[in-house]
């Protein structure tokens, strides 16, 4: 065991001792002071009327939200608010990733339903899924179905294309090692495609959420009674911007929430990938 | 594979092997002309030749991951029609995966044969043992430096138990301390648990250290047996040895070629 211990990377953790300069080295201290920092000026700004009266003081913000967590916008708190559109989101990425995911490593794996699949894909993929907000409501009316819809969209192509890519880019001499150890076609893909793909499939959840927020937000400025989007376009026609503020940072909050939660469930799948601290 | 009626002594044989890659545009490259080899029973050949001389594609041909255009392999007597778990295969780029555990790894040949997870188990822990990485059962290939990624390539190309062991220029991609010290561990594993071993290398300290006989190859295409020498010198070897250092520049003289 000794012979190998030159082999082994040992993480040396630096002990640090606590002074001046190293208070203002840390990570923490210099985020601290840059959010101060950027709350402070947005403060001075919107006192000073800048933007007339168009911009609200955080604390003005802070007020609004208090007020809509108690007092009903069209019948809804704002939690239920959140919940309509967070509802809607779930609804239209569940879909779309569950039928985009397996198709795309069908896609993948087997040329023929790629050469059928691929050329109506390509068609369609670079037509931007709000273009289809007009026809969606048309056809579905501006209840929930079209918002759904425009989301299955939106969200369709990036689950596709990353489960697609996963597999392609997969190191073909791992398939060389499955064979050598007297696996089959369906061992090289359970035991390689599969787990190898599996942080692409991921990376394109991820891409998909913050499209279905946008998808969301476009679908319910356009015709919504609830949603995040239906705030944001009620202050607009009430000239309240701390609503119209308040409606962004919660969607800033929620997605980011709901952002963090794949991430969870990929290191919880995934433990065997190394995490980048590239936040 | 087909029984053959005239059993071979003689663990490998490769009879007149010829390939003649086709590439996109028809063009033709002749990577091995006619190379005749015959390995016997825990006999450690060396093919030594340097890169672009044909040695990988020859040791892919004998695992069954190329076929020859001309000529055949056979093991035992019985010739290679594909790859399978007779044979263990070390690749130059570890190609571990990177989903699963060192045991995950070294288990993966068992458990793709349908040994019970309880045996595999067992199977496994007695190969990590063997490669001296104890300890390191339930680490992921990433958290572990190039020589131990080796080690769990080695390894997992023993876990079938194969009696023919290949490895593609398994130390290439190590520093040279590391590479130095891995050959050690290679000739202590295989006169632990001795198999036929085919290796390839461009090295000729490293061929000259481990090898029964080196074969050699010449150094352009397509690839053509050179000269082959038996090493007669006792094991364990010195690099510094006088015998080792005379047929180190008998091969490099009879090379002509800066190995």
């Amino acid at each position: 065991m000794s012979d190998i211990a030159n082999e082994v990377r040992k993480q040396v953790r630096e002990e640090r001792s606590f002074t001046v300069g190293s208070v203002l080295k840390n990570r923490w201290f210099l985020h601290i002071v840059s959010v101060a920092v950027f709350f402070l000026i947005w403060d001075k700004v919107a006192i000073a009327k800048a933007f007339s009266s168009g911009l609200p003081r955080p604390y003005e913000v802070m007020q609004q939200l208090w007020l809509m967590m108690f007092d009903p916008l069209a019948g809804k708190t704002l939690f239920g608010h959140v919940w309509a559109s967070t509802q809607r989101i779930l609804i239209g990425f569940a879909l779309a990733s569950v039928i985009a995911v397996p198709l795309g490593l069908l896609m993948a794996l087997n040329r023929y339903v790629n050469a059928v699949v691929k050329p109506i894909f390509d068609l369609l993929k670079p037509m931007p899924p709000i273009a289809w907000i007009s026809i969606a409501i048309l056809w579905f009316g501006i209840g929930e179905t079209s918002k759904v819809f425009i989301i299955v969209l939106g969200t369709f192509v990036p689950c596709l294309l990353n489960a697609y890519n996963g597999v392609r880019l997969v190191e073909p001499e791992l398939y060389d090692v499955v064979r050598m150890l007297g696996g089959n076609r369906r061992d090289e893909i359970i035991q390689v495609c599969f787990p190898a793909a599996f942080p692409a499939i991921f990376a394109g959840l991820q891409i998909s959420l913050s499209i279905a927020w946008t998808c969301v937000l476009a679908a319910e400025l356009v015709s919504a009674r609830s949603g995040l989007g239906f705030i944001i376009i009620l202050g607009m026609n009430l000239s309240r911007p701390a609503m119209i503020v308040g409606g962004m940072v919660i969607i800033a909050i929620v997605a980011w929430g709901m952002s963090q939660l794949v991430s969870g469930l990929e290191r919880f799948v995934c433990p065997w990938k190394r995490q980048i601290d590239g936040r | 594979m087909k029984e053959e009626s005239h059993a071979s002594p003689s663990k490998i044989v490769c009879e007149d092997i010829t390939k003649v890659f086709i590439q996109k545009g028809k063009q033709r490259v002749h990577v091995l002309d006619h190379i005749s080899l015959d390995v016997k029973e825990n006999e450690f050949v060396v093919i030594l030749g340097p890169g672009q001389s044909g040695k990988s594609t020859l040791l892919r041909i004998i695992a069954g991951l190329e076929t020859s255009t001309e000529g055949r392999v056979l093991i035992d007597g019985r010739e290679v029609e594909g790859p399978g778990p007779d044979r263990g295969l070390v690749f130059q780029g570890y190609m571990l995966f990177a989903w699963k555990t060192v045991l995950g790894n070294v288990e993966m040949g068992p458990k793709l044969r349908g040994v019970p997870k309880k045996e595999r188990r067992e199977i496994a822990a007695h190969y990590i043992h063997l490669v001296g990485l104890d300890g390191f059962e339930n680490h992921y290939p990433h958290q572990l430096s190039g020589g131990m990624k080796q080690r769990v390539g080695i390894a997992r190309a023993y876990s079938n138990n194969p009696q023919v062991m290949l490895l593609d220029e398994p130390f290439g991609q190590l520093d040279a301390q590391t590479r130095y010290f891995m050959e050690k561990e290679t000739a202590r594993i295989w006169e632990t648990e001795k198999r036929t071993i085919l290796f390839v290398t461009n090295n000729i300290d490293e061929a000259i250290y481990l090898a029964d006989r080196i074969v050699t190859l010449e150094g352009k295409l397509p690839g053509r047996m050179h000269v082959v020498y038996d090493v007669d010198l006792p094991r364990p070897r010195e690099h510094t040895d006088m015998a080792f250092l005379k047929l180190r520049h008998e091969i490099t003289e009879a090379s002509a070629l800066t190995l």
